[in-house]
C-alpha cells in the first residue's frame, strides 16, 4: 500500500503569505552562512539536510484528502478537501498513461472542508469514470448536490458526466471494496463522522479524522483502541492540544496529539500520522506540535515498541 | 496508583503516587473526587501534590479537567505542585500548564 496527502489541513483551507516566504528565505540565507551552492541540486541537499522541515518547506494548506493506493487498482481516496482538486489532476494524467478509471471515495463526513473539493474534481466530467461514494452517511449525495446547486457553484450535479454511485456503510460489518477489507466506526463529531480500517492482505491503515474523544466517555476509547489494533498507519485528528480539547474547543469534534498516541500505544499500532492542521498554526507551530508530539510519546512509551510519529503535510507519500 | 490527603492549616495536601494511564486513571479520579468533598468540608483549597507521580497519560491529565470542574462547583481552589521533570514536561506539551496553577512549592 501507499498514502498519498493531497490535503493535510482542519476546516479551511490556507496559504502561506509573502511574509513567511520571506521569512524562510532570510532564515536559509543565514543558517547557510556563507556557504556557495554551484547548483541548484547542490542547493536542495542543503535545504534537506541542514534545515528543519519548518525552515526549508511549508506544510500546505489544503483540506483534507488522502489517496490509499492498494487492493484492486482503482482510484481510493478518502475524502474531498481542496486536496482533491490536484489529486484529479494527477489522477487524470494517470488515466492518460492507462490506468483505469473508476474511483472509490471514502467520506469521513460531509462539512464544507471534507467535501469542498468535489465541484473542482476534473474526473466527475469524464463520461467513462466510475466513481463510488461510500460514507456512514446516508444523506452523501444530497451533501454533494446541494453544493453544486446554482447558489453555489455554477455547474449542476446533473451536468456531470461520470456514473456515480453511493453506498451507505454501517459501523460493525466488513465490506470489500476496491480489493480491501473495509471497516467503519462512528465518531463524535456534529452530524456524526466516520473512521474508516483498511486492510490490503497484511497491512492496515487507519483513517480517523474530525474524531473527538470526549471528556466524558473515556471508557469509549478502548473501541477505538480495538478498531485501530496493529495498524501499520494510523491517521489522525491532531488539531488542538490537549488543553484546548477540553476548554475552549470542548465540543468542537476534534482531537488532540496526545490522546493519538495514547490510543495508537493501546492499540500497538506502528506508526502514527498526525492530521487535520488547525488552519490557524503557521509552519513552526506544526513542526513543534510534532517535535513535541515525538517527545510525548518518548516519555508514556515505557516497554513498548517505539510508534514513529510522522506529521502529515501536502505531498507526503508514505509506503505501508 | 496509591493516594493518600493530609491537612494543613491552609489546604488540604493530596498526594499521589505512580502512574496516572488507561489502568489507572479511574481510581484517580474517584481518589481526587473524594479528596474535592473533604476540602469542601474543610473549607480548605486542595493541593495536588504531583511528586510522587511518575508520569500522568492523557487520561490522568483529563481526570485532571474533571477534578477542576468539580472543585469549581464546590468552590474550592485547586492547584498542582511539585511536579518532577517528566511531569512538568507532559504538562508544557499537554498545555495543562497554561490551564493550572503549577507551583513548586505545596504552599498552594
Amino acid at each position: 500500500m501507499r498514502v498519498r496527502f493531497w490535503g493535510t489541513r482542519g476546516s479551511l483551507p490556507v496559504a502561506a503569505k509573502a511574509a513567511a516566504v520571506r521569512q524562510k528565505v532570510a532564515q536559509a540565507l543565514v543558517l547557510a552562512n556563507g556557504r556557495r551552492f554551484s547548483s541548484k541540486a547542490e542547493a536542495l541537499a542543503f535545504v534537506d539536510g541542514d534545515l528543519d522541515f519548518a525552515a526549508g518547506n511549508t506544510y500546505g494548506g489544503a483540506t483534507s484528502c488522502v489517496e490509499i493506493e492498494g487492493g484492486d487498482g482503482s482510484f481510493i481516496v478518502c475524502d474531498m478537501g481542496s486536496g482533491l482538486r490536484e489529486f484529479g489532476l494527477s489522477a487524470a494524467a494517470r488515466c492518460s498513461a492507462g490506468h483505469k478509471r473508476e474511483y472509490h471515495f471514502f467520506l469521513s463526513h460531509l462539512h464544507w472542508d471534507h467535501i469542498m473539493g468535489f465541484p473542482f474534481f476534473v474526473a466527475a466530467f469524464d463520461s467513462e469514470a466510475i466513481i463510488t461514494v461510500h460514507s456512514g452517511h446516508a444523506d452523501a449525495e444530497t451533501a454533494l448536490r446541494r453544493q453544486q446547486e446554482e447558489i453555489s457553484f455554477p455547474v449542476p450535479f446533473d451536468w456531470l458526466k461520470a456514473q456515480f454511485r453511493f453506498i451507505t456503510l454501517e459501523p460493525g460489518a466488513t465490506y470489500d471494496c476496491a480489493g480491501l477489507k473495509v471497516e467503519v466506526i462512528r465518531q463524535y463529531h456534529a452530524h456524526d463522522s466516520y473512521g474508516f480500517r483498511f486492510v490490503d492482505g497484511e497491512r492496515t491503515v487507519i483513517y480517523s479524522t474530525d474524531s473527538e474523544h470526549r471528556l466524558g466517555d473515556m471508557e469509549q476509547e478502548a473501541r477505538f483502541a480495538a478498531f485501530f489494533a496493529g495498524a501499520d498507519v494510523a491517521i489522525c485528528d491532531t488539531m488542538y492540544s490537549l488543553a484546548d480539547s477540553v476548554t475552549m474547543k470542548e465540543d468542537w469534534g476534534h482531537s488532540s496529539n496526545l490522546v493519538a498516541v495514547d490510543l495508537c500505544h493501546a492499540a500497538a499500532a506502528k506508526r502514527l500520522v498526525l492530521f487535520h492542521h488547525e488552519p490557524a498554526y503557521s509552519d513552526e507551530d506544526i513542526q513543534r506540535m510534532h517535535d513535541e508530539t515525538i517527545r510525548y510519546e518518548e516519555l508514556m512509551r515505557e516497554d513498548r515498541r517505539p510508534l514513529e510519529i510522522i506529521c502529515a503535510y501536502d505531498g507526503l507519500e508514505l509506503d505501508v | 496508583m496509591e493516594w493518600s490527603n493530609r491537612k494543613t492549616a491552609k489546604a488540604l495536601i493530596g498526594a499521589g503516587s505512580g502512574r496516572v494511564d488507561e489502568a489507572s486513571w479511574e481510581s484517580f479520579l474517584s481518589e481526587i473526587n473524594a479528596a474535592i468533598v473533604e476540602a469542601a468540608a474543610l473549607d480548605l483549597p486542595l493541593v495536588v501534590d504531583l511528586e510522587g507521580i511518575e508520569y500522568m497519560s492523557s487520561r490522568g491529565l483529563r481526570v485532571l479537567t474533571l477534578a477542576k470542574r468539580a472543585a469549581d462547583a464546590a468552590n474550592v481552589g485547586l492547584t498542582l505542585a511539585r511536579p518532577n521533570e517528566r511531569m512538568a514536561e507532559i504538562l508544557a506539551i499537554s498545555r495543562y500548564d497554561r490551564i493550572f496553577t503549577v507551583t513548586q512549592g505545596l504552599e498552594g
